[in-house]
């Protein structure tokens, strides 16, 4: 081959592949209410709660994270390695001035409360210090949101994949879960179940519009909720009761582990003799995958898994 | 020795006495009148001998029996008190004051007034004038009303002893002498009375002795002829008078002197 | 009151508190028909052989709603009578049954239960801390000069104030998601979750510490115009001071950590009351325990089904109602003075 030809080809494979879709900076997003504007890729990145820092890490920007604050568990051990090192700002909300302190370009909330006054700080003010704020779509309350599916929360990581300029990443990720989520089929035993978050005296359940209500329509379960226009309400026990679920949807959190709410429901005199309670008829499902985010899709397979594995009494 | 009979008395609070060495007696069947300023100390002894001021030293004794020494419960059907002002936030009829003095009588889980209760309250609202406020609420009740309320209350206690703190202050004339006449019948009738009074010719009428205090200790003790002279009223009240004593009898009169002129008998005025 | 209208009174609250328990154990969210209810409750009783409901339904009769209605009736009776007992020994019309520190303390000691992860213990964790708040006060008006009435309740005022404070500290500092949730349905009261077990607590708490309170009717009559005219009247007033007291700190610290801090039903139930029977003791008490147990009752009912399937805390119900309550009783106060 001529010199000047292998010159070429070596060239050609050594230049980057062009990017599925390049960002064009300044780029400029409407984000729960607030018009924010990015003006390049950002470098130093604040994630506040378990979701954001998970989403970074599965688009591989873990290196971007200079601190994260109020995570809802450890992380999943697919992304444990990636996130060995992340410097933790504070095991609850972090200070407006800790948080400036490690000088963010970009603060991910997890919440839209993150961002107020005893939070990181007020997106306005935030924004006149040039630094973007981002809220979990799912998570807004100023703007509700339509109720949730799956292809919401694909958006949410293609949103961040063209914030980040890793569209690549996200669309590989987005087509991983995507065939994940094709592969599962529904139960069709027609079960009810009832998704019990946390409380005691009163239950505080999945409703009808957030990751409760998606997870359970992807697994084929009748949520007993779905009805009510919210993400989660605080229910009554006699509801609980009267629903009598098939199977229930234990989220386990380290303030109110499933093994707590196990011991709760087979003690409550009120709950004791439901059927799913006797037989132990439990999906667990840790609280981080529990609100919207890259952890949504593995645990609903996890959890149909857990579902085939529970055998009914022939009716 | 029946009647009451108080020794030696003393009463400290704050490092001083308020009252000392206080000795008198209150013969059963007669009237006593404790006379002073204010501050002399009259409203603490009556405290001390209720039991209701602590005594560092002294006694007091009624009928023999030692007052201070008794249950409250049976001290109550023995003696009642009439404070100078009583005011309540409750919401209580002039009936419902005068009930309570039955309440020493009344058992534990008794809900109602007993027949009794109910003739000796109207009888006793009914001595003091104040039939026609038996539904009235206490507290709309002027100063006088109230004062006669109370009163009311201390003789449905059916007291052998009956303490008063200048229980004539808010009354007019009229209400005053009614008061003082009703006091007197009971005090008659066997009851031992003794009161707190600022007006001197009412209590030279109407008592049998007087006890005159100053700063705490007692400086006169007698019948009112004996006690009432220029020199005590000096002492005690720091005011210039003339007695004078009313012809035919030995009660006295006490005139008091004006700023600007000394009263002289002869004069005219 | 003349005593056939009083024994009228009496056989028309005993028959409207009836008449409410039979009624408010047929209200919920699930759909069971009175009948069907009743005559489950009576199966359970034992005077009717077959129970009509099937296992879960029978379950939402006897294991949740009859107790809570019960566990309502017993509370708002209790909380009634500890806040007319509180107005007439501090002689204060604004005291309610937690002006010494209890409902403050009780709060304190719930949330470190909770914070400690002994969610199912809370209620003993109230109950030490109302009693710790109680004993603080007290000392700290003795502290003061001795343990007058005003000098109880400023103490108790400082006492709440230190215990709310630390309360909000340990919130702010420790507390995660559900656990918000968990310490403010607490802190505005819930009957939520009330079981077998709370209604006997009430009921030991009511037998224990309301005869002793009915029995001193004749003494806080006398109190009326103070310590010094109760005195006179033959009362034991230290005696009965303290024996009230206790009496008083016991029922409340019970009720506070079975359902949190329930307001509203001991402030304006007795003054309710005092209006229509007025200051006499003998009778106001015992009214005002029948008059707040139906009011409990159906504010408790109308938060656990009027926005069905959710649950609202009673304590706001109490407080909606309760306010322009107390406005309307005190503009009522105004025109008879």
């Amino acid at each position: 081959m001529h010199p000047a030809a292998l010159a070429a080809v070596a060239v050609a494979a050594l230049l980057p592949l062009p990017a599925l879709a390049q960002t064009a900076y300044p780029l400029t997003i409407d984000n729960c209410g607030v018009s924010i504007t990015i003006p390049a890729a950002p470098q130093r990145v604040v994630t506040i709660k378990s979701t954001a820092t998970e989403m970074l890490l599965s688009l591989g920007l873990g290196d971007r994270i200079v601190g994260v604050g109020f995570q809802d568990g450890p992380l999943p051990d697919t992304l444990a390695a990636a996130g060995a090192n992340l410097a933790v700002l504070a095991d609850r909300m972090p200070a407006q001035e800790v948080v400036l302190g490690v000088e963010p370009d970009f603060i991910y909330g997890g919440w839209e409360s993150n961002f107020s006054g005893d939070g990181v700080g007020e997106r306005p003010s935030l924004a006149r210090l040039g630094v973007a704020s981002y809220v979990a779509p799912a998570a807004c309350r100023s703007v509700v949101p339509p109720r949730l599916n799956f292809e919401a929360v694909f958006d949410e990581i293609a949103e961040l994949g063209t914030i980040f300029d890793a569209a690549l990443a996200a669309a590989a990720l987005i087509d991983s879960q995507r065939a994940d989520l094709a592969a599962l089929v529904p139960d069709t035993r027609g079960l009810t179940a009832v998704w019990y978050s946390s409380g005691t005296r009163a239950p505080y359940v999945g409703a009808g519009t957030n990751v409760p209500a998606m997870i359970m329509d992807a697994l084929g379960l009748d949520n007993a909720f779905g009805d009510v226009e919210d993400g989660w309400i605080s229910a009554s026990w006699e509801a609980v009761v009267d629903a009598n679920p098939d199977v229930l949807v234990l989220v386990d959190s380290t303030w109110n582990s499933a093994a707590q709410k196990q011991k709760l429901l087979a003690e409550n005199p009120i709950t004791s003799k439901l059927d799913a309670v006797v037989n132990q008829r439990y999906l667990i499902i840790p609280f981080p995958a529990s609100e919207a985010g890259v952890r949504n899709v593995p645990a609903t397979i996890d959890l149909a898994r857990q579902l085939q594995a529970l055998s009914f009494p022939a009716p | 020795m029946s009647g009451l009979v108080v020794e030696g008395i003393e009463v400290r609070a704050g490092g001083r006495a308020l009252v000392a060495g206080a000795s008198f007696a209150a013969p059963a069947g007669g009237m006593t009148a404790l006379l002073g300023p204010n501050g002399a100390g009259k409203s603490t002894l009556l405290g001390a001998v209720l039991g209701q001021r602590r005594i560092v030293a002294g006694s007091v004794a009624f009928d023999g029996v030692d007052l201070r020494a008794l249950r409250p419960a049976d001290r109550a059907r023995l003696c009642a008190f009439v404070e100078q002002t009583a005011v309540t936030a409750e919401r209580l009829t002039v009936r419902d004051v005068a009930m309570l003095g039955r309440v020493p009588f009344q058992g534990t889980w008794q809900s109602a007034p007993s027949a009794t209760d109910d003739a000796v309250v109207s009888a006793c609202l009914d001595d003091l004038g104040m039939t026609a406020f038996s539904s009235r609420l206490y507290h709309t009740l002027s100063g006088g009303e109230q004062q006669r309320v109370q009163m009311a209350r201390a003789l449905a206690q059916e007291p052998k002893l009956l303490l008063l703190d200048e229980p004539t202050s808010h009354l007019d004339i009229e209400a005053q002498l009614l008061t003082l006449d009703l006091l007197r019948r009971r005090a008659r009738a066997g009851s031992t009375v003794v009161l707190a009074l600022h007006d001197l010719n009412l209590a030279a009428r109407y008592c049998d002795r007087l006890v005159a205090m100053k700063s705490g200790r007692i400086v006169a003790d007698g019948p009112p002829a004996a006690v009432l002279t220029p020199a005590l009223l000096l002492e005690v009240y720091g005011v210039h008078a003339t007695i004078l004593t009313v012809p035919g009898s030995d009660l006295p009169l006490v005139v008091y002197d004006r700023a600007d002129s000394t009263f002289s008998p002869t004069k005219s005025g | 009151m003349a005593r056939s209208s009083r024994l009228t009174a009496y056989l028309a609250l005993w028959g409207l508190l009836l008449v409410s328990v039979v009624a408010a154990v047929v209200f919920g969210p699930a759909d069971i028909a009175p009948l069907d209810a009743w005559t489950a409750i009576f199966h359970h009783l034992g005077l009717v052989a077959e129970n009509p409901l099937p296992l879960m339904r029978d379950s939402i009769i006897w294991d949740l709603r009859l107790p809570r209605v019960l566990s309502a009736l017993g509370m708002g009776a209790a909380l009634a009578l500890a806040g007319t007992v509180m107005q007439v020994m501090t002689r204060n019309p604004l005291a309610d049954p937690y002006l010494l520190g209890l409902s403050s303390g009780a709060a304190l000691g719930a949330v470190l239960f909770l914070l400690a992860g002994a969610a199912l213990l809370m209620p003993i964790g109230a109950f030490l801390g109302s009693l710790g708040a109680l004993a603080l006060a007290l000392s700290v008006a003795h502290l003061l000069g001795g343990a007058t009435p005003s000098r109880a309740i400023l103490a108790g005022i400082c006492i709440a104030a230190l215990a709310s404070a630390a309360t909000s500290l340990l919130i702010f500092w420790s507390a995660t998601g559900g656990s918000y949730r968990e310490i403010l349905s607490w802190l505005m009261g819930s009957l939520g979750g009330a079981g077998w077990a709370d209604t006997g607590m009430v009921a030991l708490g009511l037998l224990l510490c309301a005869p002793v309170i009915l029995a001193s009717g004749r003494g806080l009559d006398a109190f009326a115009f103070g310590d010094d005219a109760a005195a006179s009247l033959g009362i034991d007033i230290v005696r009965l001071r303290w024996t009230l007291l206790a009496a008083t700190a016991l029922l409340t610290g019970v009720m506070v950590a079975i359902g949190g801090a329930i307001g509203f039903v001991g402030l304006v139930v007795p003054h309710a009351v005092r209006l229509v029977v007025g200051s006499r003791h003998r009778l106001l008490l015992p009214m005002s325990m029948l008059v707040g147990a139906i009011f409990m009752l159906w504010t408790d009912t109308a938060a656990r089904t009027l926005f069905d399937p959710r649950e609202l805390p009673v304590g706001i119900v109490t407080a909606l109602i309760g306010a322009p309550a107390f406005l309307l009783i005190l503009l009522r106060y105004r025109r008879i003075t």
